[in-house]
């Protein structure tokens, strides 16, 4: 009886249920990690953290880029004003670790917003919108030298008021980043499912149908902008306490930006797990290639090479295609029993 | 003063050759090639190996302009076919991956292969006045053949059927090929000739003070902003752009400093795109 | 001279055009008709190579064109102008002229002569064909075509944008070149200034061919007048 009563309900719950269902197999997964593989090496561990933020980062990008094509060249720099303005934050005043979260968080949003709104103000394309973010990159970088009594300068900043527990080499930070992570991508989930993903996925096809179609291809351009620079923002500032101890490397363009995309583009623009997938691979391959530094950058662009000439939408995609393609191929041997039942 | 403006024409002269050749690729096919910047060093070491080896600087010259043109279509006639078969946005975001890689791939096997590779010509003689300004004569020269290569490629895009047929492809695709104009062809050419273009630079640069194995995504970086301050796909706007910006940087490092003239530079590409993204003299 | 024979094209996998035969004899002037979306534009760009062939065949005198991009065809005798014109927005006329006879040198007298046929072109040869009236980019389309010296020449609505009576006088030098002796292959909307250059004619409709005959039997052809002519 119930069944029958609450049937559509029951399915459309079902159906969510099977899209959230990489979310939980994924933080199934890191929940168990650490006392599978860590051993108890805070080294490890702070790997992983890493690994952790760079897929924190890259769900906040993805969002951004993957979903309305912005290329944002400013994730470090984002980061940055998360991490130094809740860093700057704490040692300035005496507020409590959240509040400099939170004000980090918030900063990043309304820089993020605020350069997306002036690339849709001028209308600029992909090239363009990436040389403004360059240079706005740059140019925070700059900030931070240049103001040596708030910022450190090069020498960085040491972030009182951390507990101890969530230090980037330990169990707790590596907790505290992996729920923060598995909290971006239910976010990043459900915004895909509601009517702001259809709206992302339109903009995404064709801008000018969308626009007719009514979708405010603006609004929603600077709605992700800030949701996703807010991710990286939250990251950053998170980053700031739990490392204890920031400089302007931690941020910059060639350490973070890099990376991001090619660890996104990699993993899978515009999917959910993209990100996941290519912050775990190229951690690993990082660790295998510590060797030496040149030889890495020229595996990262025979990484690169390969992966856009052959698997243009990312690992991810391949998978899903190749998947779609194998069950198709068994569905059409079975009749659709479902239909019989109803 | 005169001095600076002076050592910001000959370093503008060079950026504007390299604005030339990346702003080519970019009006032709839509491809911005990130992997510009190593191609230069590619040829620069190239040209110091063949030193090493004992022979004359001309031949080092000429056979390191070589390389860059062979770098060149290897990547063209690899890497692009599949960004050319693209189009619109999809092609610029493949174009601009691909070529990042190969950009590492070709600066990692550089660095890796000689980390203290460089390319230094040496000019002997006395510094010559120009203007009352006391000049080397790696100055002269590098300035010398940068106004004549940019004479030369004046000729050709002026006056020669091909260089007509260049820009025609560059203006109206179809058009071209409807006058029998293959645009394939041009674009693996053209490609051929920025990288011509990046030897030239590589050699005219390292006269003037050597040229290290790690300088290759800064010179990206300086072509990329000629580029778009000159107006992608203006052959001539590059080349103003460059010297105006080659100017502004001479002045800039010596009045402010180093690291604040990049991003400068970089304010300018950014004011541009702007205020007015036609560029100088786009279109 | 051209033999088109169970012709398809489209866009995207989708047949716009199928089964397409068509012939035009040397120094013919053949007209395609159709209402807009009909497919004349699509078998225009098949047969000069701007779109791929899905089925059948383009033949110019016995040499088979159906694999041929559009820069060698192009090189082969046919010239197509179509309507969008596709001009070189930032050459001058001249320019564009001279761009016309690609590859090989321009012709001093092939260009005066298409000087004569369009004054009007030569009064502003030093002009950027960006900055032309829309029946001076028309000539001048029609110029660069004509400076290849083809066999064929393809024309995809010339009439578009025109002025009535500019649209007169086009036709009035179109007829003047068939006179010449120059092949004719013309895609029109407006029949009746097309039929009086028109030795034959083909009606397109939803991508297959309708009707064809003579530019008399079409002309007295119930069908055609009451679609094209708005007579009962």
């Amino acid at each position: 009886m119930t069944e029958t009563r609450t049937a559509g309900g029951s399915r459309r719950l079902g159906s969510m249920g099977w899209a959230f269902l990489p979310i939980v197999v994924t933080a199934a997964f890191l929940a168990v990690l650490p006392p599978v593989w860590f051993g108890d090496s805070p080294y490890t561990t702070s790997l992983a953290v890493q690994a952790l933020v760079f897929a924190s980062y890259g769900v906040g990008f993805n969002l951004i880029f993957g979903s309305t094509n912005q290329l944002f060249l400013c994730v470090g720099a984002l980061a940055g004003v998360g991490g130094y303005g809740a860093g700057i934050l704490a040692n300035e005043s005496s507020l409590p670790m959240a509040a400099g979260v939170a004000v980090g968080t918030a900063s990043a949003a309304i820089v993020g917003g605020l350069l997306s709104w002036i690339a849709v103000r001028r209308s600029l394309g992909i090239i363009f919108t990436g040389i403004v973010t360059l240079v706005f990159s740059l140019g925070f970088a700059n900030l931070l030298l240049g103001q040596r009594d708030l910022t450190g300068s090069e020498t960085g900043l040491i972030v009182d008021g951390v507990p101890a527990e969530l230090a980037d080499d330990s169990v707790g930070g590596y907790y505290l980043f992996a729920g923060l992570l598995v909290a971006f991508l239910i976010v990043f989930r459900a915004l895909q499912l509601s009517h702001v993903g259809w709206a992302f996925r339109a903009l995404r096809d064709d801008e000018v149908a969308a626009e007719l179609a009514g979708v405010n291809v603006s609004r929603y351009r600077i709605y992700a902008a800030t949701v996703g620079s807010a991710m990286i923002g939250l990251t950053g500032a998170l980053l700031a306490y739990s490392a204890g101890f920031i400089s302007p490397a931690t941020y910059s363009f060639d350490r973070v930006d890099v990376r991001v995309l090619v660890m996104v583009a990699f993993g899978g623009l515009g999917t959910l797990l993209g990100p996941v997938i290519g912050a775990g691979v190229f951690a690993i391959l990082d660790e295998q290639l510590t060797a030496s530094l040149e030889l890495r950058e020229v595996l990262y662009g025979a990484f690169v090479i390969t992966i856009f000439l052959f698997f243009r939408r990312g690992v991810v995609q391949a998978f899903v295609s190749f998947f779609d393609r194998f069950v198709r191929s068994g569905r059409r041997t079975q009749p659709n029993v479902q239909s019989s039942r109803e | 003063m005169k001095a600076v403006v002076l050592d910001g024409i000959v370093l503008g002269l060079a950026f504007g050759l390299l604005g030339v050749g990346m702003t080519l690729v970019y009006g032709l096919g839509g491809v911005i090639n990130l992997a510009y910047g190593q191609i230069v060093i590619a040829a620069a070491i190239v040209a110091s190996l063949v030193i090493e080896r004992g022979e004359s600087q001309a031949v080092a010259a000429g056979v390191g302009v070589l390389a860059a043109v062979g770098l060149s279509v290897l990547l063209d006639l690899t890497l692009m076919r599949p960004v050319y078969r693209q189009h619109g946005e999809e092609r610029t975001l493949l174009g601009l991956l691909l070529t990042l890689g190969a950009a590492f791939v070709i600066g990692g096997l550089l660095a890796w292969r000689y980390p203290a590779g460089a390319l230094y010509i040496y000019v002997g003689g006395d510094p010559i006045s120009v203007i009352g300004v006391p000049m080397s004569v790696g100055s002269i020269w590098a300035s010398a053949i940068a106004l004549v290569v940019a004479a030369v490629l004046l000729v050709f895009f002026g006056a020669t059927t091909f260089g007509r047929g260049v820009r025609s492809v560059i203006q109206d695709e179809t058009g071209a090929r409807l006058v029998g104009i293959n645009p394939s062809f041009v674009r693996t050419v053209i490609f051929a000739l920025s990288g011509a273009l990046a030897g030239v630079v590589a050699i005219a640069q390292s006269m003037t003070g050597p040229l290290t194995v790690n300088a290759g995504f800064e010179l990206t970086t300086f072509a990329l902003i000629v580029t778009v301050v000159g107006g992608l796909g203006s052959v001539a706007g590059a080349f103003l752009a460059g010297v105006l910006l080659g100017v502004v940087n001479a002045l800039s490092a010596h009045y402010i400093g180093q690291y604040i003239t990049t991003i400068v530079l970089l304010g300018a590409a950014a004011l541009t795109i702007l205020i007015r993204p036609r560029g100088l003299l786009g279109r | 001279m051209l033999e088109v024979a169970g012709l398809a094209a489209g866009y995207l996998g989708e047949r716009v055009i199928d089964g397409i035969d068509i012939e035009v004899r040397t120094g013919e002037a053949v007209v395609v008709f159709g209402s807009n979306g009909a497919g004349k534009t699509t078998l225009f760009r098949a047969i000069a190579g701007l779109l791929p062939r899905m089925a059948g065949r383009v033949v110019l005198d016995g040499k088979d064109l159906t694999r041929s991009p559009a820069h060698r065809i192009s090189r082969t005798g046919i010239a197509y102008v179509p309507a969008e014109r596709h001009l070189f927005p930032a050459m001058t006329v001249k320019s564009n002229l001279v761009l016309g006879a690609y590859p090989r040198r321009a012709d001093r007298d092939t260009l005066a002569l298409v000087y004569d046929l369009f004054p009007r072109l030569r009064e502003r040869h030093r002009q950027h064909a960006g900055t032309l009236s829309g029946g001076e980019q028309q000539m001048l389309a029609v110029g660069r075509a004509l400076m290849a010296k083809p066999r064929l020449l393809m024309l995809d609505e010339p009439t578009t944008g025109l002025a009535p009576k500019i649209a007169q006088a086009a036709f009035e030098a179109l007829a003047g070149l068939k006179e010449g002796g120059m092949t004719l292959l013309i895609a029109e909307q407006q029949v009746p200034l097309a039929l009086s250059v028109a030795d034959r004619g083909y009606v397109l409709e939803n991508g297959r061919i309708r009707l064809e005959g003579t530019s008399d039997q079409l002309a007295h052809n119930p069908e055609v007048r009451r679609a094209y002519l708005g007579v009962a």
